[in-house]
C-alpha cells in the first residue's frame, strides 16, 4: 500500500500541515472524558437530589441488603448442601491441551530437546497458573490428540488417559508429580525466591487423597514402581493399538529418562547425631528418640 | 496576545498564504508583516528523501519489509553555520507511528498527576481545639439550640467537607501506553520538521553566546532540547547550558513526553538514536512480564 493511504502516512500528513504540538495543543478524543454527575446543585440534580421524598430512601437508612422487612429472608429459607463444601480446599489444575503443547512447540516457545516442565511452560507464557487460587499445577488434556506429533520428556500434575497415550505413541516420557502450593509457587517463579535468599525447602509428599493417584503407574505418577510403569506404557500401547517406539535407541534417551532428584529411601546405617542440644547434660536429644516422639 | 497568537500561527499563516498563492513568490505583495514579528517562517530545508547523498547510519534493528525507514540530515554543532554532514535512517517503527494526540495527552496528563502528593488538609469539627461541652441549655435561653461551639455552623468552627490529609494522585498508565507516548512525541517532532540529529555535542567553546548563535542561525526555535546517552558529557556544552534557560541537555534515560513538547526543537546525538531504538523497539517483541523487569531473566531478549 502507498503510504499516503496507510494509517501512519494519513496521520503524518495531517500533522505535518499543523501548528506545533505543544502543551497547550493538547486534549482528548471528543467523547473521552465525560463529566462526572454533582447531585443536589440546582435545577434538575436539586431539590431532593434524587433521593426520593421522606422516609429511610431519603434519609438513608435503608436496612442491609437482602433484608425483607424481618421476613425470614430468602439467602437464609433455602437450606446449606455441601455442594460448595470446602469448595477452596479443593485443588484446581487448569487445563493444558496436548493442541495447545504442540503449537508451543511449533512457534518454537517451549523446547523439546529439553524435559517440559512447568517451569518452562510459564516462562513461554503456554499457561497461566495461581497458586494462590488452589491450582495445584496443570492437567493435561486429549485436545488435539490426532494431531499431537512432537517427542518430549513432560512433567505435568495430571493426565488423562488418552493424553499420555498420545505422548507415549510419538516416543515421548510422560511423568505425572505433585508440588505442595509452596513449592508450586517457587516453580512457576524461580527467580524472584531465589533473589529473596530463603534456602529452597523440601517438595513435600502429596496428602492421602492424592497420594494413591501418584503411586498409580496407570498415571505415571513419580511415586510408582518403574517396573509398573513400564508394563502400564505396554498395557496402554495394547489398548490402543500402537507400538511403543524403543527409547533406548534414541538420541535424545538422556533427555526423555532425566528425572528430577527425589528423595531415595537409604538403608538404615549408624546415623550422625543430630537433634536438639542438651547444654546441662551434654548429649543430644534425636528427635526419632522413641521417648522423645510426639506422633 | 496578539504577538504570542502570531508567533503560533505565523507557521501556518505563511503555509496558508504559500497554498493560496500559486506557484509565485512565497507572500504577497500586499502583506504587511511588523517589525517586531517574532514568528518569521523558517525556510524549510530540503527533504532528504529524494536526494542521493549516501545514508551515514542505518538502523540497527531489523525494519520490516513493508516499511521504509525515515530519513533525515545528519548535522553537525562544529560551528553555527556548518552545512549537513549526510543522511541518516530513522526506524520507522519509532519515528513514523501512528500520531495518537489522545495518548500525547494521557501520557502528558499522567506524568503531571502521578506524581502529584496534595498537602491540603483542614480541621473538622472534632480537631478544632475546645467544643466539647454543650454552650447553653437545649431549652429556655431562646437561643438555636447547639452541640458544641466547633461545628461548622459557627464561626471559628471546623470545616464539614474538606480537603483531609495528604491525598495522592497516583495511577500507572500500562507501560505499553508510555512508550507509544514516546514513539509518537518522537514522530511529531520529525514530521513537523522540529528533530535534528548531531553526530557528537562537542563544540568549540564553552560560551553560551555560541549555542544561541547557532539556533537562532539554523532557525531551530525558541527553546532546544539536547539529548545525549551517557555519564559524561563533553565539558564545553555542559557549561554553555549551564546558565541557559532555554536550551537544555539531559541523558537518554530523562527523556519524556512533557520535556519533548515543551521545547520546540529536539536534537538526538547518533548515540542517543541507537538507544532509543533499541529501547523502544523492545518493548514491541518482549513477553509479558511474571515479575518485574528489574529482577533478572534468562530468555527474554
Amino acid at each position: 500500500m502507498s503510504w499516503t493511504k496507510t494509517t501512519t502516512g494519513k496521520t503524518i500528513d495531517i500533522v505535518k500541515t499543523l501548528p506545533r504540538i505543544t502543551l497547550a495543543n493538547l486534549r482528548p478524543n471528543p467523547g473521552a472524558k465525560k463529566d462526572e454527575k454533582h447531585r443536589g446543585r440546582g435545577m434538575h440534580g436539586g431539590n431532593r437530589s434524587g433521593r426520593g421524598h421522606k422516609g429511610e430512601r431519603q434519609r438513608g437508612n435503608r436496612p442491609r441488603l437482602g433484608f425483607e422487612g424481618g421476613q425470614t429472608p430468602f439467602y437464609l429459607v433455602i437450606p446449606k448442601y455441601g455442594y460448595n463444601a470446602n469448595h477452596s480446599r479443593r485443588p484446581q489444575y487448569p487445563p493444558l491441551s496436548l493442541r495447545r503443547l504442540q503449537y508451543l512447540i511449533d512457534l518454537g516457545r517451549v523446547d523439546p530437546m529439553q524435559p517440559i516442565d512447568l517451569t518452562q511452560l510459564v516462562n513461554c507464557r503456554g499457561v497461566a497458573i495461581q497458586p494462590l487460587k488452589q491450582d495445584y499445577g496443570v492437567q493435561l488434556i486429549d485436545e488435539g490428540a490426532d494431531i499431537f506429533r512432537a517427542k518430549v520428556n513432560l512433567e505435568v500434575q495430571v493426565a488423562s488417559e488418552k493424553a499420555i497415550a498420545a505422548v507415549e505413541r510419538n516416543g515421548g516420557v510422560i511423568t505425572t508429580s505433585y508440588y505442595d502450593p509452596r513449592s508450586l509457587q517457587i516453580l512457576i517463579k524461580p527467580v524472584p525466591f531465589l533473589m529473596s535468599g530463603e534456602a529452597i525447602p523440601k517438595r513435600l509428599l502429596p496428602g492421602e487423597d492424592l497420594l494413591p493417584y501418584y503411586a498409580d503407574a496407570c498415571n505415571r505418577g513419580y511415586l510408582a514402581d518403574p517396573d509398573k510403569v513400564q508394563a502400564a506404557r505396554l498395557a496402554l500401547a495394547k489398548k490402543y493399538g500402537y507400538t511403543i517406539p524403543d527409547i533406548t535407541m534414541d538420541t535424545l534417551f538422556e533427555t526423555l529418562t532425566r528425572k528430577k532428584k527425589k528423595k531415595k529411601k537409604k538403608k538404615k546405617k549408624k546415623r550422625e547425631k543430630h537433634g536438639l542440644l542438651n547444654a546441662k547434660l551434654k548429649e543430644f536429644l534425636d528427635p526419632m528418640h522413641q521417648r522423645l516422639r510426639i506422633w | 496576545m496578539f504577538r504570542a497568537t502570531l508567533a503560533i500561527c505565523g507557521r501556518t499563516v505563511v503555509k496558508r498564504f504559500i497554498s493560496s498563492v500559486s506557484g509565485e513568490s512565497a507572500l504577497p505583495s500586499n502583506l504587511r508583516l511588523p517589525s517586531n514579528l517574532i514568528g518569521v517562517a523558517p525556510q524549510k530545508r530540503a527533504s532528504p528523501t529524494g536526494s542521493d547523498l549516501p545514508v551515514l547510519r542505518r538502523c540497527e534493528a531489523d525494519i520490516p519489509a513493508h516499511l521504509a525507514p525515515a530519513l533525515t540530515w545528519l548535522e553537525s554543532l562544529e560551528s553555527h553555520d556548518s552545512e549537513p554532514l549526510g543522511v541518516v535512517d530513522l526506524h520507522p517503527d519509532v519515528f513514523s507511528v501512528p500520531v495518537r494526540l489522545d495518548i500525547l495527552h494521557a501520557v502528558e496528563v499522567w506524568q503531571r498527576n502521578f506524581k502529584r502528593i496534595s498537602h491540603a488538609k483542614v480541621k473538622s469539627r472534632a480537631e478544632v481545639s475546645g467544643g466539647g461541652r454543650k454552650p447553653w441549655k437545649q431549652k429556655g435561653s431562646g437561643r438555636a439550640r447547639h452541640g458544641s461551639i466547633r461545628s461548622p455552623l459557627w464561626r471559628g468552627g471546623g470545616v464539614a467537607h474538606g480537603p483531609r490529609g495528604p491525598t495522592s494522585y497516583y495511577y500507572m498508565l500500562p507501560m505499553k501506553v508510555r512508550v507509544q507516548g514516546l514513539k509518537i512525541a518522537l514522530t511529531a517532532k520529525l514530521a513537523q520538521d522540529y528533530l535534528h540529529i548531531v553526530d557528537s555535542l562537542e563544540i568549540p567553546t564553552p560560551d553560551p553566546h555560541y549555542l544561541l548563535d547557532l539556533v537562532k542561525h539554523r532557525q531551530w526555535g525558541e527553546s532546544v532540547l539536547i539529548v545525549d546517552v551517557g555519564d559524561e558529557f563533553p565539558p564545553n556544552i555542559l557549561k554553555a547550558t549551564e546558565n541557559l534557560k532555554t536550551v537544555n541537555i539531559i541523558p537518554a534515560i530523562g527523556l519524556n513526553v512533557h520535556s519533548m513538547l515543551k521545547h520546540e526543537s529536539l536534537v538526538l546525538t547518533l548515540e542517543a538514536v541507537k538507544f532509543l531504538e533499541k529501547k523502544l523497539l523492545w518493548h514491541d517483541v518482549r513477553f509479558t512480564p511474571l515479575y518485574p523487569f528489574k529482577l533478572p531473566y534468562s530468555d527474554l531478549p
